[in-house]
């Protein structure tokens, strides 16, 4: 393991969030609040600890799938624990595991939260933990690799390990200019939905944190009842912009250059379109069945259904009505719980276990049932009309299996705290696929702050493992890799 | 591309480059062009291939038939300012240019190494408007060729359309140049029309000054023209029996072009191929007095027979580049003063290939990609002045450059004393109608001159860059 290169990218990961934090430090001084130089101070800490390891660039900056792995997941907990400070030292979280959890969840662009009382907290705190989102949406590490010229090849290996979906795609030949065209779609559309809610009268301080948490997929709200008390307007921008957010980005990738009918092909964003439109009419249809709604106009139930199968279907999380058993049938919470599993697509800012990689697993198991008709038949599985590599299939079917053990583990360990059954299951959903509020106990009226702080780690490391698709974590739960730390191989001469 | 433009991206001038085939060639090409800071896309028919390349370099890769118009648009062919066409077939890489430049505006590069075109390369590029055809095949034997002209040297590479060479070779303990210095050397009536550019000494790389003392072991580059370079071999003693037979052992297309070359200068040829309908074709081929023998090159018995320690050069051109190895090592061996050239294709571990005292060693697959990356370096440079040549020395530590300077410039005419020049850089030679010769401080730039630059920088597109 080449760590002196890992421990180099880790110190510009500090500078950046370093220099991230001194955002809150402004909203404190327009708004007079003292808590703000905890930012600052933090801030200018982690630059000075950034400073320092970046003054020395390694010679040898060899970067192979494992570094890539190891960084990445390192990146990710040093971007939680150096956030969280802040909230501590200015009394908003004051206990470190839940800082750490709150933190953890803003990066990841879970939105799950510990705090029972959003609207106590300062305003520099408020937009911090928005802005988390915005960062960890389209990752750290990709914006460090717009942002930083690293000559030499390899550095694919970061991106692949930041970046969801079974395989990632290059849009343009560098992954510099990939990472800056990623970030400038990704900016681009943020400020469009900041002048859409803008224009919809939303108070601008609410309006950049909405658009910051819609743009990661996040899903943290500025007041206790996320969105409901916006609105329809607002609620439908927000609603739409999820939807958005949730699509691959080479989608919009092809529409800048012009390639309209290669991007409206693609199969993914088709079946992502397709799913929210069926899980929207189930919705409907059930609560209209239900009797509970009949006063409430069309316009209003299409409105509450949307919004919530584009929040979760985006594992964004922000909600407008509590649609938690009985308020909603159980079908529409069925509905929802699947939603959770499937996410967004690959190459978006959203998370689950994303479109491409449901609908791949659906036609293997198509092609199986094919075989038993005709044994000698020769099916190929096809993907955007392409056939798909026998190792993305073998791969995809080894990241649901371990996506089905960290799920499985972690509502085994969740369970210690002898919540009901719903609570333990969907929070385990709620945090490994990045969505944030879950249903019952955890759902999203409700907290994450009567769990046991041995739970919220649990949570804290499915979050992170959500955001990285699991290996980058679990790689860190091997032997092999903490050898690999501790024996650098500083024997090899390298030859340039 | 357009994208580009709108993002403002294209800051620093980047060509899109478009490669097909990433067998050897293309592979070495995308590592070394990105590393110049263009665009690569890679095509080729292999996922595992594209996808090896693609996690190894910053590159784009696509699967798929380069010379199908689909694939084509897909990488980008429309923005493409330069495709290079380097799969295992002829035709494929000339089809695949062809139609590239019907689709899009840029230029084409071609690898074609079957001999069967090697007389119609010229008209084939002109006829299908391809800027470059390139037989790695060919250049490999030049190169062999111009290194057995100078037993001594390690390298030999023709600058000025051959009027001079820059060569390389090791200075051996107790030669007369031992702990000379570099003025004593300048201003030395037999060795004053040599020029020392560039000294490896270990791990270092020198681009001495007069005060340079040289030292046994050195290995030293120096630019001159072939005639200076010949009569400073004789003075240093290093002059050696001319290379008169060369046993070639493999016979495939490098061995036919290093024959025909050495049997033109008058070095007696003796090949060694194991397939007989092979050797019956060589023979067919091949003037008659070169010496065909069938049999396996590798077995003892046959060299000692053919008499191996008798020949002036040996050059093992099999496929097997570990063979090749062994047998130079092997020759050398029997032979303590032979000239040994290896041929090494696939292997990598050049430090270790370097370490093994093989004397010469030809890579032609870093001579492909050399002379293509010339082109690139010239094309991406403006108007003023052209890259006509660009070697690397000492891995890619230090450069040659040759630049044509043609048009006004505001450095023309100025004497080099006076012009503010870089450090570690070295004006070796100016070509003026036709004639080299080394220049002094009082000489300059004139239009027209072919300029032969020696430099530790890398990136020099313009003679313009050359100004401090």
């Amino acid at each position: 393991m080449n760590f002196r290169a890992v421990l180099y990218i880790l110190g510009w990961i500090l500078n950046i969030e370093g220099a991230f934090m001194l955002l809150p430090f402004i909203v404190a001084l327009i708004y007079g609040e003292s808590s703000g130089f905890s930012f600052l101070i933090v801030g200018i800490i982690s630059m000075i600890i950034g400073l320092i390891i970046v003054l020395r660039k390694p010679k040898n900056m060899t970067f192979f799938a494992r570094e890539g792995f190891a960084v990445t997941a390192l990146s990710w907990i040093v971007l939680s624990i150096f956030g969280c400070i802040p909230f501590i030292i200015n009394g908003d979280i004051p206990v470190f595991t839940d800082a750490l959890f709150e933190t953890a969840s803003g990066f990841t662009t879970t939105g799950a939260s510990i705090l029972n009382n959003v609207e106590a907290l300062s305003h520099a705190s408020l937009f911090w933990r928005s802005f988390t989102h915005w960062l960890g949406g389209m990752g750290v590490l990709v914006f460090l690799l717009a942002l930083v010229p690293m000559t030499g090849g390899s550095h694919m290996n970061i991106m692949k390990a930041e970046s969801p979906g079974p395989s990632v795609d290059k849009l343009l030949p560098k992954v510099r200019q990939t990472a800056f065209v990623l970030y400038a779609i990704y900016f681009g559309l943020t400020a469009l939905e900041l002048i859409f809610l803008i224009a919809g009268k939303m108070p601008v301080f609410d309006a950049i944190t909405t658009a910051v948490g819609t743009a990661g997929t996040g899903g943290f709200g500025i007041k206790s009842d996320s969105m409901a008390s916006y609105s329809p307007y607002i609620q439908w921008v927000v609603g739409v912009f999820m939807m958005l957010f949730g699509i691959n980005f080479t989608f919009y990738f092809l529409l800048i250059i012009k390639k309209f009918r290669q991007a409206f092909a693609l199969e993914e964003v088709r079946k992502y379109i397709l799913l929210i439109i069926a899980a929207t009419a189930i919705i409907i249809i059930s609560i209209m069945r239900s009797g509970a709604f009949i006063e409430m106009p069309f316009t209003d139930k299409l409105r509450h259904a949307f919004f919530q199968v584009s929040s979760i279907i985006t594992t964004t999380g922000f909600s407008t009505v509590d649609y938690d058993y009985p308020n909603w049938p159980l079908i529409a919470n069925i509905v929802i719980v699947a939603l959770m599993f499937i996410g967004a697509c690959a190459g978006s800012t959203g998370g689950g276990i994303k479109v491409s990689r449901v609908s791949i697993l659906f036609k293997t198991v198509k092609k199986e049932l094919t075989l038993f008709f005709h044994p000698k038949r020769v099916v190929l599985i096809k993907f955007d009309r392409k056939p798909v590599a026998h190792e993305t299939i073998r791969t995809t079917n080894v990241f649901i299996m371990a996506y089905i053990f960290v799920f499985v583990a972690s509502v085994f360990l969740v369970s210690i705290d002898n919540f009901d059954f719903t609570t333990s299951f969907t929070s385990v959903a709620a945090t490994l696929n990045n969505i944030g509020p879950g249903l019952s106990n955890a759902g999203p009226t409700e907290s994450f702050a009567a769990f046991s702080h041995f739970s919220k780690y649990v949570m804290i490391f499915d979050m992170i493992a959500g955001r990285l698709e699991l290996y980058p974590m679990l790689i860190l739960l091997t032997p092999e890799f903490w050898k690999s730390v501790f024996s650098p191989n500083r024997g090899i001469r390298v030859y340039k | 591309m357009s994208i580009f433009k709108k993002l403002k991206l294209a800051r620093e001038k980047t060509l899109n480059i478009i490669i097909v085939g990433a067998g050897k060639v293309g592979s070495t090409l995308a590592d070394k062009l990105t590393a110049e800071g263009n665009n690569v896309t890679v095509i080729d028919k292999s996922p595992e291939r594209i996808s090896r390349l693609a996690t190894t370099y910053d590159i784009m890769g696509i699967t798929g038939n380069g010379s199908s118009y689909g694939t084509l648009m897909d990488a980008g062919i429309e923005n493409a300012d330069l495709i290079i066409a380097v799969t295992d077939s002829d035709e494929l890489n000339l089809l695949c240019c062809t139609l590239a430049k019907k689709v899009g505006n840029c230029s084409a590069i071609a690898r074609v190494r079957t001999p069967d075109y090697a007389e119609e390369l010229t008209y084939l590029r002109d006829k299908l408007g391809i800027s470059m055809i390139i037989n790695p095949e060919l250049e490999a034997a030049r190169e062999i060729n111009r290194i057995l002209h100078f037993p001594s040297a390690i390298s030999v590479n023709a600058f000025a359309k051959g009027t001079v060479d820059m060569i390389k070779f090791k200075l051996p303990k107790n030669n007369m140049l031992c702990g000379m210095s570099l003025m004593e050397f300048r201003n030395s009536p037999a060795l004053g029309n040599v020029l020392v550019c560039a000294v490896e000494r270990g791990d270092d790389l020198v681009i001495p000054n007069g005060s340079f003392n040289l030292m046994a072991e050195d290995i030293v580059s120096f630019i001159a023209t072939p005639h200076n370079a010949y009569k400073f071999f004789r003075h240093i003693g290093l002059g050696g029996r001319r290379v008169n037979s060369a046993l070639i052992i493999g016979g495939g297309k490098t061995s036919f072009y290093l024959a025909k070359y050495l049997h033109q200068s008058g070095i007696s040829v003796k090949i060694i191929e194991s397939n007989f309908a092979r050797c019956q074709e060589l023979n067919e081929l091949l003037p008659d007095n070169i010496v065909i023998v069938n049999g396996d090159g590798t077995d003892e018995q046959l060299l000692m027979q053919e008499d191996i320690a008798s020949a002036g050069a040996v050059i093992p051109l099999t496929g097997v580049d570990e063979e090749n190895v062994l047998l130079s090592l092997y020759a050398m061996r029997v032979a303590p003063d032979i000239k040994a050239v290896t041929k090494v294709n696939h292997i990598n571990f050049s430090n270790v290939i370097n370490e093994l005292e093989l004397g010469s060693v030809v890579y032609p697959r870093f001579m492909t990609a050399e002379i293509i990356r010339t082109y690139v370096r010239a094309k991406k440079n403006s108007i003023g002045s052209n890259i006509e040549t660009l070697y690397r020395i000492f891995d890619e530590r230090a450069e040659a450059i040759e630049f044509k300077i043609d048009g006004d410039s505001d450095f023309l005419n100025i004497p080099f004393k006076d012009l503010k020049l870089k450090d570690n850089l070295l004006i070796a030679s100016i070509l003026r109608n036709g004639k080299s010769f080394i220049p002094g401080g009082q000489d300059c730039f004139k239009s027209g001159d072919g300029v032969v630059i020696v430099t530790t920088h890398s990136g020099f597109t313009n003679i313009r860059d050359i100004l401090g």
